[in-house]
């Protein structure tokens, strides 16, 4: 690491580190942010990279090391702390009021007053003229009494940069900013950021989109199981280089399997799907199959998966499974051999605050009955064989899932309808946000199913895995499917260029 | 990997926060009985036992929608209702059965509209069942003029419901053990009980697992009628008469009973073991504070402070509290 100016340097930590039950999440991260310098910290899920934003802006006190800001020591205690020295994060999540204006949004919390006749009042004008040097700063044009429901996900982002900046703030973290964003937004944010770069502030900007990490950064930290594995400055970084440094030796997706469907036998069809998020629909999947789904986010994906568990309603189209017609409803969908992974593991997959084994029966209770009363024994060794079968980590099938890591969470969702007998598994993202092991472990268990003769829809936005995993790969545009390849002779860019509605033959 | 430190040495907010509602019972009853000299007899606990059975009954109904993450505000008027029709049927045809029947239908309608408009509709819980039981309030009322109905001619089945002793045990004490032990058979054993409790602890997750959320929830706001039938009619049997305002206390008592059996009860989710401690609890500060000449308004007063304690305490504990509005 080349040795940095204690004057520009804004913010330093030494040995930092941190500790949950006995497992250090973080071990010894030297970190320094300059003025006016975009920093990037890359690295894959549960690599560090979230406790150290929260270490920084008060959420966490460290275990063990030191922080300091402009050259002197100081201990975070809380946010409020962590703000008032002028560390500012632009959350994931956005937390606007839909039916608040801009400008009230940007100063919830921190309202600017006056008095008038000794009481205290909103100062409309001092606010309107802060929030338009916010703006400006920003390069932005934005109506400041438009209300918040009416924006777009880019301008939502801005406005909650508006509220960081309205305050004191030294450095701005950016957890993730781009990742709902389409590409034109996804811009638009980029070069905002860009812009706050001259306000000698500075910013730790947190991606997993390698590419622009590489576009906007002037130095690249990459973290692996919460160490910093090097810096470099972006003129010698390269994609490669990144991506090896943040899965070790390991290669991007090490996957490959072998087509083993049968195209006699279809396991699933659907004619004429349409609804309000889809139009015309139809798509075939054989025994043994493993049929990729690929788009960009808005594509309308999941809004497939959701139509043909029937968590959606439709407006028409013919649903078969194993030539049978079917009518889609969750209820009866799960009865009639369809299982569904869904993409949102806390929100729709589990129940956190039961344990494993009354999540693993929650789809297929009645194996566990005798005549609607529960056997428990029965119960819990589905549960247990499951256990071993999927390797989940856990102290017990008592466990209350809610404890378990984001992969396990995963596979007790996995090992519910690996208890019972469906003959199309739809999954939707199911690697997202979790570790390359488990990973791993999920697709030899899609590999072993699509053995077994059971059809799946694998639905994914990561191309590399997609490209390894299925037999054939359809692209959804705008809720239609727009092509079909084949991951043996296709290529990647081939698919990409499908997705984002540009022309192969060009 | 956090429980599991906890799990090998005793740790006093966790045993508070799961038996916490047992352990103030516990404190109550015994500083009562050195208070109230006649507190602690076999003539007052049976006395209390038979008080607080309607209330017991209907709590188990109340723990079933709360299960599923759900609320009835329609209780209170609904006994009511239910028990005036009850009268009214009685009196004019002095069919026990009969009545009986009508005052089920009616308990089994309400709890049919309820669901209707809060798991079909989308009514939030609240609103929906708040509206049923003002609307319950005002047929009862259409039906009476506000008036009492006396019972002259007591069918014996009729009076032997809320009056009468098998051995020496009150009927209606053993109509309430058969439902708390019905309810935890349900909600914990059977496949039932399991999809409210999941509804209740995620619904999008339970629609993904491919359960029928709207089916079970109104199957929950079937019991909750069907157990204010029951309390209604031996509410009814231990007045001997309609009481037009009788019933009301029901809804903030019941959810007293309930809040105090979910808090600082177990795993702090609604139970019907719990709701039976709550409920004991409730009548005890009923029966006792009544014992000590303490003016009734006290006794709202009293409740009001339990419940706040052991919400309090139990957030204090660590206890995510699980009641959703």
């Amino acid at each position: 690491m080349s040795s940095v100016d204690v004057k520009e340097e804004i913010l330093c930590t030494k040995n930092l580190s941190k500790e949950f039950n006995g497992v250090w999440v973080l071990n010894g991260i030297n970190f320094n942010l300059k003025k006016g310098e975009i920093h990037s910290i890359v690295g894959e899920n549960g690599a560090g990279k979230s406790t150290f934003i929260k270490i920084l802006s008060g959420v966490y006190p460290p275990s063990k090391g030191e922080i300091s800001i402009s050259g002197d020591k100081v201990f975070l205690n809380n946010v409020k702390e962590s703000e008032k020295l002028g560390i500012r994060t632009v959350h994931q999540e956005i937390n606007l009021i839909p039916f608040f204006n801009v400008q009230e949004n940007i100063f919830i919390g921190e309202e600017l007053e006056k008095k008038v006749m000794g009481i205290s009042i909103l100062d409309q004008k001092k606010s309107a003229e802060a929030a338009k040097k916010a703006l400006n700063t920003l390069g932005v044009e934005l109506n400041l009494s438009e209300y918040a429901h009416k924006l777009d996900t880019s301008m939502r982002r801005i406005v909650q940069v508006c509220k960081v900046l309205v305050g004191k703030c030294k450095v701005i973290i950016f957890d993730e900013p781009t990742t709902t964003l389409g590409s034109s937004e996804r811009k638009r944010l980029l070069d905002v950021i860009l812009n706050l770069k001259k306000q000698d502030i500075g910013i730790i900007f947190i991606s997993h989109n390698i590419d622009e990490v590489l576009e906007i950064s002037d130095r690249i930290t990459v973290f692996r199981d919460g160490e910093n594995m090097g810096t470099m400055v972006r003129e010698d970084a390269t994609v490669r280089m990144i991506i090896s440094q943040m899965i070790g030796h390991k290669s991007y997706v090490d996957f490959y399997r072998k087509p083993v469907f049968d195209k006699d036998k279809t396991v699933f069809k659907v004619e004429g799907l349409t609804n309000t998020k889809l139009t015309d629909i139809n798509l075939k999947v054989y025994k043994g199959e493993v049929l990729g789904i690929a788009g960009i986010v808005g594509s309308g994906k999941t809004e497939l998966a959701r139509a043909i568990f029937g968590i959606d309603s439709i407006k028409s189209g013919n649903f078969y499974i194993n030539e049978k017609r079917y009518e889609p409803k969750p209820d009866s969908s799960v009865k009639q051999g369809i299982a569904l992974v869904p993409e949102e593991r806390h929100e729709q997959g589990l129940v956190l605050n039961m344990n494993i084994e009354k999540n693993i029966s929650l789809a297929y209770l009645d194996q566990s009955c005798r005549s609607n009363v529960i056997d428990f024994k029965i119960e819990k060794n589905i549960a247990e064989k499951l256990i071993e079968y999927l390797k989940i980590k856990t102290t017990g099938s008592f466990q209350i899932v809610r404890y378990l890591s984001g992969g396990n969470q995963q596979k007790v969702v996995i090992g519910r309808w690996l208890s019972g007998d469906f003959s199309l598994g739809i999954f939707d993202e199911p690697t997202k946000g979790i570790d390359i092991k488990a990973k791993d472990d999920i697709y030899h268990q899609i590999d072993k199913l699509s053995h077994e003769g059971k059809g799946i829809i694998f639905i994914s936005s990561f191309l590399p895995e997609l490209m390894n995993i299925s037999d054939r790969i359809l692209v959804m545009r705008d809720g239609k499917i727009v092509s079909e390849f084949d991951p043996r002779k296709n290529t990647e860019t081939e698919i990409m260029i499908a997705m984002l509605g540009g022309d192969n033959d060009k | 990997m956090i429980n599991n430190k906890k799990f090998m040495s005793i740790c006093w907010p966790e045993v508070l926060r799961k038996y916490g509602t047992v352990i103030g019972t516990i404190i109550m009853f015994t500083v009562f009985s050195l208070l109230v000299e006649s507190f602690c007899t076999t003539k007052n606990l049976f006395m209390l036992l038979r008080q607080m059975s309607m209330l017991t009954i209907i709590a188990c109904g109340f723990t079933f929608v709360m299960a599923a993450g759900g609320f009835d505000m329609s209780i209170g008027n609904v006994t009511g209702l239910v028990s005036m029709v009850f009268t009214i049927v009685l009196v004019g045809t002095s069919n026990f059965w009969l009545s009986f029947l009508v005052a089920l239908t009616i308990g089994l309608f309400v709890g049919l509209i309820n669901a209707t408009l809060v798991a079909y509709i989308n009514l939030p819980d609240f609103i929906g069942t708040f509206a049923v039981g003002s609307i319950a309030y005002g047929i009862k009322m259409l039906l009476t003029k506000g008036n009492p109905i006396f019972i002259t001619k007591p069918p014996a089945i009729f009076t032997f419901i809320g009056r009468g002793y098998i051995n020496i045990i009150p009927f209606p004490v053993i109509i309430m053990i058969a439902f708390v032990m019905i309810t935890i058979f349900i909600l914990h054993k059977t496949k039932l009980g399991r999809r409210i409790y999941a509804i209740g602890g995620n619904p999008v997750a339970s629609v993904y697992a491919g359960i029928n959320i709207k089916k079970n929830r109104m199957i929950t706001f079937l019991l909750s009628g069907l157990s204010v039938s029951i309390a209604a009619v031996i509410m009814t049997s231990r007045l001997n008469s309609g009481q037009p305002l009788a019933g009301e206390e029901f809804l903030l008592d019941v959810i007293a009973t309930v809040f105090l059996g979910t808090t600082m009860f177990g795993e702090g989710e609604a139970n019907a073991a719990g709701s039976f401690v709550g409920a004991f609890m409730i009548s005890m500060l009923n029966n006792a504070l009544t014992m000590l000449n303490i003016p009734y308004y006290f006794q709202y007063i009293t409740k009001g402070s339990v419940v706040i304690t052991a919400v309090m305490l139990a957030v204090l504990m660590g206890q995510k509290l699980r009641v959703q509005f």
